[in-house]
């Protein structure tokens, strides 16, 4: 995409290209306030009231007409005030601005009000009513709840995201979803229960832009290539198994110039070992893999499926002689050895049964002994089900409708049948695909409540595992205990600590930072001829352990803007120029200074997703910075503006000359004036994320700033521009996870609540339990507001 | 209980709902309804969209007469369904100009200019097939379907600096949103069928569903009444969402009884050879179309520079580089046996749609098809001249038979416009149209 360029002639607060009037009738006594004690009038009065008085009304903002009145009455607007003033973006580093002590003290007096007010009528904001599961959280309660791997992507249509994160846009159902949450229940319901089905079979495809030839872990070591697919088998039956090879454009099988040896293997152990060999003449390559097909029996439940190649030793030489990590690209950076294409699994076939699984093991608790204990037997697994899956304790009158779902498939098919004919039941139920938060019978309208121990069960288990509650959780909920800040907080602790848990950095992280974009993005062949799929997922990895490390380890979570580690393996090390890194573990490395290395921006991953397929973009990056660190996103673009198109000033000119042009013009520059130059102090980073000095045959200049006025070079004066202020970093970081958490935007009235969490942090080190032991305990994640 | 079309009164079906209904609602409902009983006054107008990749040789293509009596080499295939068939010469992509593999599918269906880009920002225009889909796939179970026969993404930089997008999606449902289209016959028959099965299977399955269904519906409605009024308006909406798909469930019911299909055996895995591969992707149009799960469709039979062979027919020489055969003669006649077989395996579907009764005539009779490709002479990319045929049935009202030659090039918009005409979206013009191809249809008998 071309740069937007934004226009932000309407720019709330914006940073004003007009200079400041200074009406010295208005400022009649410059020491009228003193710094300890400088009212929010005078502060007003010398520094805003230029710009944002009755008359210009810069911003739409009048602050000189509300100065005056208590700060109360106008919290939303001191609340947008202090987030400029933390962030010391206004006023203007071209105005005249206080120093220090006076912002501090200003801000103090700000906040004291709004806070004190909060406190006394807390606004803990209204969540949605209903909000459904997406697909990650359906995928892990599954999981969670059937001891069930799935995929829900091929079950469920991807969910929108609002406020940067799929939690928010959950109100809505559509017809398509509606019926793909009932196919997905009858299919999940089977697999779980091992029922008999007709023969079905699923088709994994590996990305095309996958290189191969190396090791792949969690296949034994002397492979190369191929993958290593998780699958859940139906049945104690036979199933078969084909596999293809990578064809380039005339369809020859790519990279096959000798002898190939392919594994296939079951949970490690080799089941069948096939010979690939060149066909005569370069004719009929599509006979090459026909034979790569297996038929043999698995037992029903999870498997890991391998298919590899032995790594042929004449390989390792021509390794050496190619340039490129990357080879999968017939023209540029050929397959040096033949490639897995795709994976089918059909099946089953011959069924004898639906073995013993997981899944059986964890519905089928107990068994009837008798047919006459059917019934109450069916009660038991179903209630038990039910408890889980509807997060909250299960009376009698709920069992009516599975129980009749269950008598319907007994009478069909037998106990078994009942079982999953309930289970579809309660999978479709509202009250699981739906989280829903009633208000109490007995409270007055617009009021702030409490929310129910058990639903905020639910709140907890879903912002940090991004699934349902497991039974500790639910009995402490049922106890009572998580109104009680001591063992609310001694449950979060324990969760924190759980695997799942994990779910924070790829779910959360993976959308606050954007690394889900990484499957898109895919640079320019030519300019960027040594990336590959596995270099993408390298970059998610190791921002994704990165998270992690901070999580488990309970570190400072301003940790994430600078650290003396990160987390590579080889292939990521030969990426950065980072050497005695070998194999394709990820393990945890201590950088030096030189390796440039260490801190979420240095990370190939954020670099990436910020760049454009041919080039970096100092715009999308800045704009980034601003967004995700500084909490202070500049307004969109306006529709009108057109693009600018790359060479509508001069090819000639570098992308910071041009942007120089640009900001020019004094419209575009009220905006981006603050968005470039945290770009621009990344400039060192290409767009996939390499270290250069150079760019194009001149020296990189990374010379940037941050919107508080301040001007550097390089990433390590960003990172300490950012050091500076750690509270306005872990504000914002508060607030992606305030969103992630509630599924609503933040507001101005959330700011005592958010400002609460951070100050408590502070006091431990900003580590990151105390961020969400805070959040937990806080107003609008223990409250909500009726209607 | 088996539900059929009469048995299923939605009071009854959907119990305890009505009386929460407001009356737009039930407004609403009555066109679906209506549909349902698909009552034999108003045939419902099928169009699809066939992409021939990289031309063919036009001499071998066109047919001598202005009467399909006499057939060309490329097109005697379609002998056996000739009066169902209209050849339309002379007709051009004036957008897809300067010429190159990547307009040729993107103008095809847009006949708009691709911006050119290889990078995200990609733009194109809205097609033909989605235009129609917004207007008439609201009645169907999928609005539109998008198929193609290379199951290989391709990675990088593709043709002549434009975005692999443009060569790879027929379909652009806006000017920036490309859908991508489906060639594993297996994913394509669970988002027509589910997982098929014989009319018994399907049946059990549906009401199984139905009563799935139903019990979603009890539990909400009960949730509503805990409800303020605020938030009982976000149930209505999932009410809505509940009649619609129990609309879905109803249609395949009855179509399962009225209209019954044979039985399905879902497509396990993915044919060896190309022609098993492309008649089964014909198989399931023909399905989608009987079972009314959509009206739109549109099949990229392979794509530009496509490098795939074709031994079977004498033809082991990769397409894309015959293609540009620099008029030797030897190397036209094996591209045109390419176009032929080609042609070959869409006659073996508009005879299949023919063979497929439907109301008191044949599926044919309700369909509009257009062949063609976005270049006429390969050797030079060039956009004009375009192989162009049209077939539909006698519902439609298309004349048959006919070999349509303008003297002067004519934009391939005029087709699209007139098409959209038929299925009852009138738009003044379709990108660079100049007017519609009006000598197709018999004139408008009152």
């Amino acid at each position: 995409m071309q740069d937007k360029f934004f226009i932000c002639v309407a720019f709330i607060f914006s940073t004003s290209a007009i200079v400041l009037a200074v009406d010295s009738s208005r400022t009649q006594n410059p020491l009228v306030a003193s710094r300890s004690a400088i009212s929010p009038h005078s502060f007003v009065d010398q520094y805003c009231a230029g710009c944002h008085n009755s008359d210009k009304k810069k911003g739409d903002l009048d602050l000189e007409s509300i100065s005056s009145e208590e700060i109360n009455h106008h919290s939303d607007i001191w609340e947008k005030v202090d987030r400029k003033l933390r962030a010391r973006q206004m006023p203007p580093a071209d105005k005249k601005r206080p120093d220090e002590s006076t912002y501090k003290a200003i801000l103090t007096r700000i906040e004291s009000s709004l806070d004190s007010a909060y406190a006394q009528h807390p606004n803990p904001g209204r969540t949605e009513t209903f909000r459904r599961l997406n697909r990650t959280e359906y995928q892990n309660a599954i999981r969670d709840l059937l001891a069930l791997e799935i995929d829900a992507s091929t079950l469920l249509p991807k969910d929108d995201s609002e406020h940067g994160f799929d939690t928010v846009t959950s109100g809505n159902l559509s017809p398509t979803l509606l019926n793909r949450y009932i196919s997905a229940a009858e299919k999940i319901s089977r697999l779980a229960v091992g029922t008999a089905g007709r023969v079905g079979g699923d088709t994994i495809r590996i990305r095309p832009d996958l290189t191969q030839e190396e090791h792949v872990q969690g296949l034994p070591l002397g492979t190369r290539g191929g993958t290593l697919i998780p699958y859940t088998f139906p049945q104690d039956a036979e199933y078969e198994i084909q596999v293809r090879l990578t064809r380039d454009r005339n369809e020859e099988v790519e990279g096959l110039h000798e002898t190939h040896q392919l594994e296939l293997l079951l949970d490690d152990e080799r089941v069948k070992s096939f010979t690939v060999t060149p066909p005569k003449g370069h004719k009929n390559y599509e006979l090459v893999d026909q034979h790569l097909h297996f038929r043999g029996p698995v037992t029903a439940g999870p498997h890991q499926l391998g298919v590899t190649f032995v790594k042929n030793p004449s390989e390792l030489l021509e390794t050496k002689r190619q340039p490129y990590n990357a080879h999968f690209n017939m023209h540029r950076h050929p397959r040096i050895g033949p490639a897995v294409y795709q994976v089918s699994i059909n099946g089953p076939y011959s069924a004898k049964g639906p073995g013993d699984t997981p899944s059986r093991r964890r519905i089928f608790a107990s068994r009837p002994a008798t047919a006459k204990e059917e019934e109450l037997c069916a009660k038991k697994i179903l209630s038990t089900l039910m408890r889980r899956a509807y997060r909250r304790p299960v009376i009698e009158t709920d069992l009516e409708k599975p129980m009749a779902f269950y008598r319907k498939g007994h009478a069909d098919a037998g106990f078994e049948a009942g079982i999953e004919n309930a289970l579809s039941a309660i999978l479709v139920s509202p009250q699981f695909l739906f989280r829903v938060e009633l208000d109490p019978d007995r409270v007055a309208t617009n009021s702030a409540y409490r929310i129910s121990d058990l639903d905020l069960a639910s709140r907890l288990s879903f912002f940090l595992w991004s699934s349902i509650p497991d039974d500790q959780l639910l009995v402490s909920a049922e106890h009572g205990d998580l109104s009680k800040p001591r063992l609310l907080e001694k449950q979060v602790r324990r969760m924190l600590a759980d695997p799942r848990a994990k779910s924070l950095a790829s779910n959360f992280a993976g959308q606050w930072l954007y690394l889900r974009n990484l499957d898109g993005f895919t640079p320019d062949l030519r300019l960027f001829p040594d990336f590959d799929d596995n270099l993408r997922e390298a970059f998610r990895t190791e921002t994704e352990l990165f998270f992690e490390n901070i999580m488990q380890e309970d570190k400072s979570v301003v940790g994430l803007l600078k650290a003396d580690y990160t987390f590579l393996n080889e292939r990521l090390a030969r990426h950065y120029g980072i050497p005695n890194v070998y194999g394709d573990r990820f393990r945890r490395v201590s950088t030096s200074p030189e390796s440039e290395r260490g801190g979420l921006l240095r990370q190939g991953s954020v670099l990436a997703v910020t760049s454009y397929a041919t080039r970096t973009s100092p715009v999308v990056r800045g704009k980034w910075v601003l967004a995700n660190l500084l909490g202070t996103p500049p307004p969109p673009p306006l529709p009108n503006v057109p693009a600018l198109k790359d060479n509508a000033i001069s090819a000639s000119l570098s992308v910071r000359e041009r942007l120089a042009e640009h900001r020019s013009n004094a419209q575009c520059a009220s905006c981006h004036s603050l968005i470039d130059p945290p770009g621009f102090a990344l400039e060192n980073f290409d767009a996939v994320g390499r270290w250069r000095n150079m760019e194009e045959g001149k020296p990189v200049d990374a010379s940037g700033g941050l919107p508080d006025g301040s001007r550097f070079t390089g990433i390590s004066g960003l990172e300490q521009g950012l050091l500076n202020r750690p509270e306005v970093f872990v504000t914002t970081l508060t607030e992606k996870l305030l969103t992630f958490a509630l599924g609503r935007g933040v507001e101005p009235y959330d700011g005592p609540a958010i400002r609460k969490i951070v100050r408590d942090a502070q006091a431990q080190d900003y580590r990151f339990s105390s961020i969400i032991v805070g959040l937990a305990k806080s107003t609008p994640f223990t409250m909500r507001r009726s209607l | 209980m088996i539900i059929t079309k009469k048995a299923l009164p939605r009071r009854t079906f959907l119990r305890g709902v009505g009386a929460t209904l407001a009356l737009p609602l039930l407004d609403a409902m009555i066109p679906a309804a209506t549909v349902l009983a698909k009552t034999p006054a108003k045939p419902v107008p099928r169009l699809g969209f066939v992409f021939m990749p990289m031309g063919c040789d036009i001499t071998r293509w066109t047919p001598p007469g202005e009467k399909l009596d006499q057939l060309s080499p490329i097109l005697g295939s379609l002998a056996p369904i000739r009066e169902h068939v209209t050849v339309i010469t002379n007709m051009e992509l004036q957008n897809a100009y300067p010429g190159s593999h990547a307009t040729s599918n993107s103008a095809f269906l847009s006949a708009a200019k691709a911006k050119l880009t290889e990078s995200t920002d990609y733009y194109l225009g809205t097609t033909v097939d989605q235009i129609a889909a917004q207007h008439v796939g609201q009645e169907t179970q999928l609005p539109s379907l998008e198929l193609a026969m290379d199951l290989m993404q391709v990675v990088g930089q593709c043709d002549n600096g434009y975005a692999c997008v443009y060569q790879n999606n027929l379909s652009w449902s806006s000017p920036t949103t490309p859908l991508p289209a489906e060639a594993h016959p297996r994913i394509v028959f669970e988002s027509l069928f589910g997982e098929g099965g014989s009319v018994g299977d399907r049946r059990a399955a549906l009401r199984k569903k139905a009563s799935l269904l139903d019990s979603f519906n009890d539990d909400i409605t009960r949730l509503q009444r805990k409800l303020g009024p605020a938030d009982r308006s976000k149930v209505s909406q999932y009410l809505d969402s509940v009649r619609e798909v129990e609309r879905r469930i109803q249609r395949a019911e009855s179509d399962a009884v009225d209209n019954p299909l044979p039985d399905l055996d879902r497509p396990v895995g993915v044919p060896a050879a190309y022609a098993d591969h492309v008649r089964l992707m014909f198989d399931l149009q023909v399905l989608a179309l009987q079972g009314d799960v959509t009206r739109i469709i549109t099949f990229q039979l392979a794509r530009e520079t496509s490098n795939r062979t074709y031994p079977e027919i004498g033809v082991p020489d990769p397409h894309h580089p015959l293609s540009h055969h620099g008029n030797d003669p030897e190397k036209i006649a094996r591209m045109a046996k390419i176009n032929q077989f080609h042609v070959s395996l869409f006659a073996y579907f508009l005879e299949k749609l023919k063979a497929t009764r439907e109301g008191d005539g044949t599926l044919l009779d309700h369909c509009l098809y257009l062949y063609g490709s976005g270049i006429g002479n390969p050797n030079v990319h060039d956009h004009s001249n375009l192989p162009v045929i049209v077939a539909g049935g006698s519902a439609t009202g298309m004349k048959g038979g006919r070999h349509i030659k303008y003297a002067k090039p004519t934009p391939l918009a005029n087709l699209h416009l007139t098409l959209l005409d038929k299925v009852g979206v009138h738009l003044d013009s379709f990108a660079d149209s100049k007017g519609k191809v009006d000598e197709l249809f018999e004139p408008l008998s009152v």
